[in-house]
Formats: C-alpha cells, structure tokens, sequence
C-alpha cells in the first residue's frame, strides 16, 4: 500500500490509509477522500478559503470520522474542497488543524454519505500507523 | 464466515436458520430468507456476520433476520430486520443506515404505455431538466428556517397545504407521511444547512425516477385495487432524506457513542446504541422521525413535479390521466409496531434497513382500499429490469415482523461495475431494448448497470417461496432518470 488508496465493498468504497504519525495518518485520510472524489489527477485550484478544524474525542478511530465528515460537509454543502492541512496537533483523541479550502472546479465522483466505523480500527505495526474507512455511499 | 456455511438449515423453502449455537456470542438465532444462491453469495460477501453480529446484541425480540435481497452493508448488513422492545429495548441508528427513510413511491395511471411512448423523450427531458438529480444541483425549494421547521413536523400534510397535491394521498404513504416530531432543538445546525437546500431533489446513486409499464399481472384482483391495469403506465420515485438524514444519523452515531461505547461490547462499533427511554435514544427517535417526514415530502414533492411534467407532455389533468398515488413504502427506517411474538401482542421498535414493511390483509394501519389483500410491497429491479409489485402475507407478519424484501441488492461494486462497462455505451444498450435513459452522470450508469445487481427474478422467487409476499404485478421499465 502507498501512503493512501481506494477500496470497494459491495455497496460502499473506502479509503485505506497510513503515517508515521498522527498528522500525517489523518492528512492521508483527507488525500484519500480526495482521490475517491475526484481522482488522481485533479489539481485544486487555491483560493477557497480556510477552516479550522478542531476535534476531541475517544480515539483516532473517532477522530478520523468527525475529520472527514467535516470534509464531507465542505464538498455537499459548501462546494468545497481540502486541497491541503496543517495540524497545529494531532493525536490519539484530538486534533487541531487549519483546512486550506479550494472551490470545486466538477462534481465529485459519487455522493459520499458518511463515513462509518464500520470494521474502523487504527492500528500501529512497525511504527507504522494505519487504518481503513468504509463509505456510505 | 464461511465456517458458517455448513451451519445453516433450510427448515421451509428459502428460509435458513443458524441457530444461536453457532457463535457463543449469539443471543437469539438467525434468519435468511433466500435461495440457495444468494445465500452463498451473502457467506462469500461478509453479510452473514452481519446478521450474526446483529443477533448478538441485547434484548433482540425473536431471530436476526434477513431478507432475500441481503448484501454486505456496515454494521447491520442491507436486508436486515430486528426488532426491540418498544418499552426497555434498544435503537440503533445502524439498523435504518444514513438515509433515513430512503424508499419508494409507485402512482398509477390510466395511459396506456403506447400512448406514453411518443411522448417518453420529452418527459425524460424534463424530468432532467426540472428536477434536481445529481451531485452538483441543489433543489426545487430553498426554504427560510422556520419553513423548513414546519416541513420536519408536518411531512407531507405540509407540501401539500403549501406545494399542492392531493390531501388523500396521505392514506397511501407509510403513516400518513408524518411521524411526531415536536423538538426542532434536537436538530443539529448543519443538519437543518444540509436539509434546506436539498428538499425536492433526486440525489445520485441509486435513487431514479422511472416510467413503467405494467407488463404481467399476477393476482387480478389485487392488480385491481392498486389501480394496475396491464400495458398501462406507472410511475416509480426512489429517493430519500438527502443530506439532511444523512447528517442526522451521523450525529447521532457521535452521540449515543460519546454516551454509550464504553459501556457496550461490540464485534462492530457501527452497532453503538441507546435505550430506547434514555435521553439520547428518545432524540434520536425524534430526529428520525423528522429525517422521514422530510423524506416523505421529498417524494411528494417529486411526484407533484413529475405529474405537472406529464400533464404538459400528454395534454390531460391528473384526473384524466387517473394518475394516484398507489403507496409510498419507506426502506430504512424504525418504527413502533404491535406484532404477535409467541402468542402474544407486543409493542415492538423494527428496524428495517434496507427492507419493506409488509403487513398482511386485515391489518388496522392500511389504507382500507388495501385491507382486503395486504400492502402493497414495491421492489424496484435494477435499472433494465423489471420491478415487481407484491403484497404482505399474514406469514410475514407470523416470520419477519411483517417484512419483505426491497430491491434487487447490489452484487459488483461501483468499481467492478464500472470497469465491466468501460467501453459500453449504457444508455445506448438500454435504448436498444426500448428503454430510454437519462442522466447527468455517464460514471453513474455504468456505476448501476443491470449486472451490478442480483437478478430480481431470483429475489422475487425467493420472497414469494419463503411467503413472506406475493406476486401481484410485474412493471417494465420505459423511461429512465438517474440520480
């Protein structure tokens, strides 16, 4: 696996994703989203803004579902999407991060409506960290 | 879960129990209503676990079941029914899934498909055009807060005081299309943001307009009822709660958890949940309920579009064209019902995802055109393939708390479907066997080709062995718009 790919369920996609640390396991989480939306090629224009994101919950598998709803929010309601991140801090049960916004320029790939907990369980093999989301679709 | 396989029995025609010893965790048996086929296919795909991990959960009245149209889903499998106890049971917002009161509305009419078809190219242009489908259009109202406040109270009696359209429509739909909800606080900031700007709108995915042809009538009298005449046309709407039950779900899912997953031993957390009396359980039951009457008026708006729309094509009122509502059936959702459980009646909350409510004749909460011979039970086939109109059984009622199936259930993912169809023209296919599509999304067809689902024949097959409904009519589709 890269730092972050696609995957299919019989009704449902997902994101695979890993990092070293906490900052780079959720930034990869956003990148993955980014490449089941709009593929591998689409580079955002700047432009869109920033939000800040901040989160604290019961662990990384809560964080990474408010993150990327939040990511999910900005492209279905706002026309939005996370062309980058910056965390301030990234944790076990928190995170504190800017989301740099760009417009979308076309229509993602599929609606996404939430994603899920489903089988989520961030694990850590060799310092390694890694995870898979499940996608309603 | 293939160490399941040889677990199951078959004790009537597609029915197949595993009983509780199969697992330790099991607390109550399970149920699969299905052909042998589509019984290997859900040990191949994983949902059996599902259906096993949903019998383990406390307070389960009866068996885990699942219906003949079961795939894998997330946490609860799709297909899947369980019922709690209404009083001191549990809810869970993975047993209705995100889009809350996804379902179907089928009208009836007096045209005839022949006369339909001169007018079918203009009407699938229209529909595409008026009506938001899609991901990137919004909706056909933008409502003020307190609007959209209303909408979330009175379901459909709201669309229609204010949108027009039929106030007799209301005994066609599901309770009346309007659940209480009297506590808008409930409601989270972004959820109602979402809501207000998608009411009246398809959405993408699976969700369709259709224009169908009655082609088999299986049970004329029942046929008659439900107003189907055959070669005339009939209008299907799948859709549900948009991003409104979307994002009502997920809150919810973040709150029972904040409250409750510590306390909770789950094989899948997306099964977290609440007592159904605690403070966060009887939330949920409320912004469920406004998630339903939202979608309840999401379809009724829809349809009033779609008979304006073939009102214009074929120059003729809705009288004329005997255009009706023939029944609107939610298929994620949970509701209170009274059922028998070993003899005696109970107060149940049944958690159908993914699967029709289907009471048999005589019972008190049909339409009273309906008692005689149960409710109507739509199961669109997949886009290409026929749909199927059946009615409830008193078995179902005796077997699935009065449950049935609700589509065809997906068989390929999105993935695999697209790549079967990387160099095939969709629409031309489906143009070839007569049947008109339109969409704004060419990834969107090759997305729901018919290959991407089971075959509707074997669903229904095994619905009608299993008895859990029964036959009434088959409708081909006409026309096609895809979300």
């Amino acid at each position: 696996m890269g730092r972050y790919e696609i995957f299919a369920t019989t009704a449902d996609a997902g994101i695979r994703f890993q990092g070293r640390d906490f900052a780079e396991l959720y930034g990869n989480a956003l990148r993955g989203l980014n490449l089941l939306l709009f593929g591998r090629n689409s580079r955002p224009p700047a432009g869109g803004g920033s939000r800040r994101f901040r989160f604290r919950g019961d662990g990384p598998e809560n964080v990474l579902v408010n993150l990327l709803s939040e990511a999910l929010f900005l492209v279905y309601h706002e026309g939005k999407r996370v062309a980058a991140s910056e965390f301030r801090h990234a944790g076990r049960n928190s995170v504190d991060a800017r989301l740099l916004l760009a417009p979308l320029t076309r229509a993602p790939a599929m609606e996404v409506k939430s994603a899920t907990y489903h089988d989520l369980r961030v694990e850590q093999r060799g310092g390694i960290l890694s995870a898979a989301v499940v996608l309603d679709i | 879960m293939n160490y399941l396989a040889g677990r199951f029995e078959e004790i009537a025609p597609c029915r197949w129990r595993l009983g509780r010893d199969a697992d330790r965790a099991m607390a109550a048996d399970a149920e699969v209503f299905a052909t042998r086929d589509i019984l290997q296919q859900a040990l191949a795909d994983d949902s059996i676990a599902q259906v096993v991990n949903v019998a383990c959960l406390p307070g389960l009245v009866g068996r885990s079941l699942a219906m003949p149209d079961i795939h894998h889903g997330y946490g609860f499998c799709i297909g899947g029914v369980a019922a709690f106890p209404a009083a001191d049971g549990i809810v869970l917002p993975g047993g209705v899934g995100y889009d809350i009161n996804c379902g179907v509305r089928l009208l009836s009419s007096s045209i005839p498909a022949a006369d339909f078809a001169a007018a079918a190219e203009g009407v699938g242009h229209a529909i595409l055009q008026r009506i938001p489908t899609g991901l990137t259009q919004r909706s056909l109202y933008r409502l003020g807060r307190k609007e959209f406040q209303r909408v979330l109270a009175g379901g459909v009696g709201e669309i229609v005081r204010n949108f027009g359209g039929d106030a007799g429509d209301r005994e066609f739909i599901e309770s009346g299309g309007c659940l209480p909800f009297d506590s808008p606080a409930i409601i989270s900031p972004k959820a109602c943001q979402r809501g207000s700007s998608q009411l009246g709108s398809l959405g993408s995915g699976n969700h369709f307009i259709e224009v169908q042809a009655v082609e088999e009538v299986f049970d004329a009298p029942a046929a008659r009822l439900f107003g189907l005449q055959p070669d005339h046309v009939v209008v299907m709407i799948h859709t549900g709660s948009r991003g409104f039950g979307h994002q009502v779900a997920s809150d919810y899912i973040e709150t029972f958890r904040k409250r409750n997953l510590g306390r909770q031993k789950l094989r899948d957390p997306q099964l977290v949940h609440a007592a159904v009396g605690s403070a966060e359980g009887r939330n949920y039951l409320q912004a469920l309920n406004a998630a339903s009457n939202f979608a309840w008026a999401n379809r009724q708006l829809l349809q009033e579009e779609v008979v304006d729309i073939l009102e214009k094509a074929l120059s003729m009122g809705r009288e004329r064209l005997g255009l009706r509502l023939l029944y609107d059936q939610a298929h994620n959702i949970a509701k209170f019902e009274t059922h028998e459980v070993e003899g005696r009646k109970v107060e149940l909350l049944v958690h159908r995802k993914g699967a029709t409510r289907a009471f048999p004749p005589g019972h008190p909460d049909l339409a009273s055109p309906y008692r005689a011979v149960g409710q109507p039970v739509i199961i669109p086939g997949s886009m290409g393939s026929s749909s199927y109109v059946l009615r409830g059984t008193a078995r179902a009622a005796a077997l699935t708390f009065a449950s049935s199936a609700h589509g065809a259930g997906r068989r390929l993912s999105r993935h695999q479907a697209v790549k079967a169809a990387a160099r095939e023209d969709v629409s031309q296919r489906l143009r070839n066997k007569g049947i008109l599509v339109f969409s704004l999304s060419s990834q969107g067809l090759k997305e729901e080709i018919p290959e991407a689902y089971k075959d509707i024949d074997d669903v229904v097959t095994a619905t009608v062995a299993a008895g859990i409904s029964e036959r009434v009519a088959r409708l081909r589709p006409l026309l096609v718009v895809k979300g």
